[in-house]
């Protein structure tokens, strides 16, 4: 039903010196609706969804358990595959072109890397609006970590709703985090690390990570480097903000 | 927009400005409802935004017109909203004549309303998928935001026990929040394939839901567990649920009205039989339809009272549920009566259309480019 690998074929259309996707074919806006209707193929509950055509070799036990939301070009989730190798993570991303790029560079990345220690089998793309259908792709605690780095701001108020991060939206992330689950979110826009870390600390079923224990956690230099984004905003010398919270 | 629902012995129909509390065997009025052309005279506060400019949407030319109505289970409330001006009425039902208590302004058209068991508050969902409570002793009190969905709210139920609020949208899903801790969402029923239109609960099966759905099913779940029981195939997709009791904890009929068949109205039995449910009995009710543009209906023991549009007039039309003919039973004159009280305001029904979800394709042009790129690439590597 969520088929979006493509394991069989070579990659095609890859760079002829890395053997990877070439980013300038898959260029796209930034800013994508996501009330409005899209020809998304969901799956009306979990049990639908056909985890193992995105996980050919997964273990029959596993399940997903790591969600970059909005995970853009993929760069962090392919870190978080390197790091993690034993968890499974999904990237999901709504721009059409940009998870064509995602799928296509797990696809190469695999193949490249077939006969190496680290196949980044465990990771893949779905094209999909998280802010709608996240409750059909994930059981009630089934997730460890939630990502949502460089979200689209929004500047605009009357686009707020449009955020990842809103208070009605948090009630859907409590219920796919399992309790102790954490939630990760950068941006390098003061005034949306505000509103995040207000409306989080606001949620009755969420609280934030002191500096020490955000510190700590591995993964914490790794957002700062792997974003694509990220990457841009520190060649940009530009100023970026964590926040990392805990479901209650 | 035109409510109608029977609880006895009231048939209730709400409709442009007025509600009328009818007998249906009586040429009898128990009691009506007028609704002020202007609300600010009545006590609403249209809110000044921050430059101090009216807000466009309260200050409006459209007429003022009643969207949803309902009844406190007590019976002491009656709650209704509006459009024209967006606002929350709540008046006292006894004694006598309905006594307007208070009007509190809405800040967008609502979808839905439900009153909790106790009638202490009442749920307002709107068309951008939020839900707030309204309480029902500090009749003035601001709202509450309890929860919200990502699209229009459909229909809501709280439970008898006010433990869960139960909540359907355009986007497929059935929600069910924990309350007071509405934070907490309890579980999802999924499973359906188009928006979910209309709600109900099984009285003495407290741990069951049913729902329809535009996929042209209806379906019964433990909603605590968001297990679905039983699926029902419908001829045509499904707008508006009424549920009545027919044997105690057994046996219950399941009215839908359909959306755009020949057959405007299908009647099903749902039985628990050795422990199983089962739809015992299924008919379809014409209502003449394609004659004219169908908006609600309500069931009463014998009849289902069906309203709708003729030339952009109120018209309500009886039905026996046995047989599906026109009821002969209703008193004479008892239509014309009830008609001529709404005759001076416009009957437009709703399009019913928008709640399916359009489906553009913003990915084949996409891939086909993709395609030839690569097909070009090949082609120079040869």
């Amino acid at each position: 039903m969520v088929a979006n690998s493509k394991e069989s074929e070579t990659v095609t259309g890859a760079s002829a010196v890395t053997g990877l996707p070439q980013k300038r074919f898959y260029r796209q806006r930034a800013h994508s609706n996501p009330i409005a209707d899209h020809s998304f193929n969901y799956p009306a509950r979990p049990e639908d969804v056909d985890w193992r055509s995105l996980y050919p070799s997964m273990g029959d036990d596993q399940q997903v358990q790591f969600a970059d939301i909005g995970c853009g070009y993929g760069g962090f989730l392919v870190t978080l595959g390197e790091m993690f190798p034993e968890k499974l993570a999904i990237g999901m991303e709504i721009r059409v072109k940009v998870s064509d790029y995602v799928i296509d560079r797990i696809a190469a990345l695999r193949l490249k890397n077939a006969n190496e220690k680290t196949t980044y089998q465990n990771i893949a793309c779905i094209r999909t609006n998280a802010m709608k259908y996240l409750p059909n792709y994930f059981q009630k605690s089934q997730l460890e970590k939630m990502f949502f780095l460089y979200p689209d701001p929004h500047f605009k108020r009357a686009k707020h709703k449009w955020r990842i991060i809103n208070q009605a939206l948090l009630s859907e992330y409590a219920y796919v985090l399992r309790k102790g689950g954490l939630v990760y979110t950068m941006t390098d826009v003061e005034d949306l690390h505000t509103w995040i870390v207000s409306h989080m600390t606001q949620h009755p079923l969420f609280e934030r990570l002191s500096d020490e224990e955000a510190n700590a956690d591995p993964i914490t230099p790794k957002l700062y480097q792997s974003s694509e984004e990220g990457a841009k905003v520190v060649r940009n010398k530009g100023e970026h903000f964590l926040a990392i919270f805990r479901r209650i | 927009m035109t409510t109608i629902f029977y609880t006895e012995p009231e048939l209730v129909l709400g409709h442009g400005r007025e509600v009328l509390f009818l007998n249906p065997n009586d040429l009898q009025i128990f009691k009506n409802i007028e609704v002020p052309a202007d609300l600010t005279t009545c006590g609403l506060k249209i809110e000044a935004t921050d430059e101090g400019e009216p807000k466009a949407t309260c200050g409006s030319n459209l007429e003022v017109s009643i969207l949803n109505v309902c009844y406190s289970p007590d019976r002491q409330l009656i709650a209704l909203t509006t459009v024209g001006q967006k606002a929350l009425l709540l008046y006292k039902s006894r004694p006598e004549h309905a006594m307007l208590l208070s009007v509190r302004a809405l800040s967008r058209a609502s979808s839905a309303l439900a009153f909790a068991a106790d009638s202490s508050s009442v749920l307002v969902t709107d068309k951008t998928g939020d839900c707030y409570q309204y309480d029902c002793v500090e009749v003035e009190a601001p709202p509450k935001l309890l929860l919200g969905h990502l699209s229009i709210v459909y229909d809501l139920v709280w439970t008898p026990d006010l433990k869960h609020i139960i909540t359907c949208d355009r986007d497929d899903k059935i929600r069910v929040t924990n309350y007071p801790a509405t934070h907490d969402i309890h579980s999802y029923c999924l499973g359906h394939k188009e928006f979910v239109s209309g709600l109900a609960l099984l009285p003495g099966n407290d741990d069951l839901l049913i729902s329809i759905s535009g996929d042209k099913t209806l379906r019964l779940w433990k909603y605590l567990t968001g297990k679905e029981v039983l699926q029902q195939q419908l001829p045509a997709p499904a707008v508006r649920l009424q549920m009545r009791e027919l044997i105690e904890s057994k046996r219950y009929l399941l009215a839908v009205l359909f959306y755009d068949h020949v057959e405007a109205i299908g009647l099903y039995e749902l039985e628990l039989k050795k422990d199983a449910w089962s739809i015992a009995k299924e008919s379809l009710v014409r209502a003449e339809a394609g004659s004219w543009n169908i908006t609600n209906f309500a069931l009463t023991s014998d009849r289902i009272y069906v309203a709708g549009a003729v030339n952009e007039r109120l018209t309500l039309r009886v039905y026996n549920s046995a047989d599906g003919k026109e009821a002969e039973s209703v008193p004479e004159g008892w239509l014309d009566m009830v008609m001529e009280n709404f005759a001076e305001q416009r009957c437009v029904p709703e399009d019913l259309s928008v709640w399916f979800k359009k489906r553009y394709d913003n990915i084949s042009e996409y891939m086909e480019r993709k395609k030839r790129r690569i097909e070009d690439q090949q082609q120079n590597q040869k």
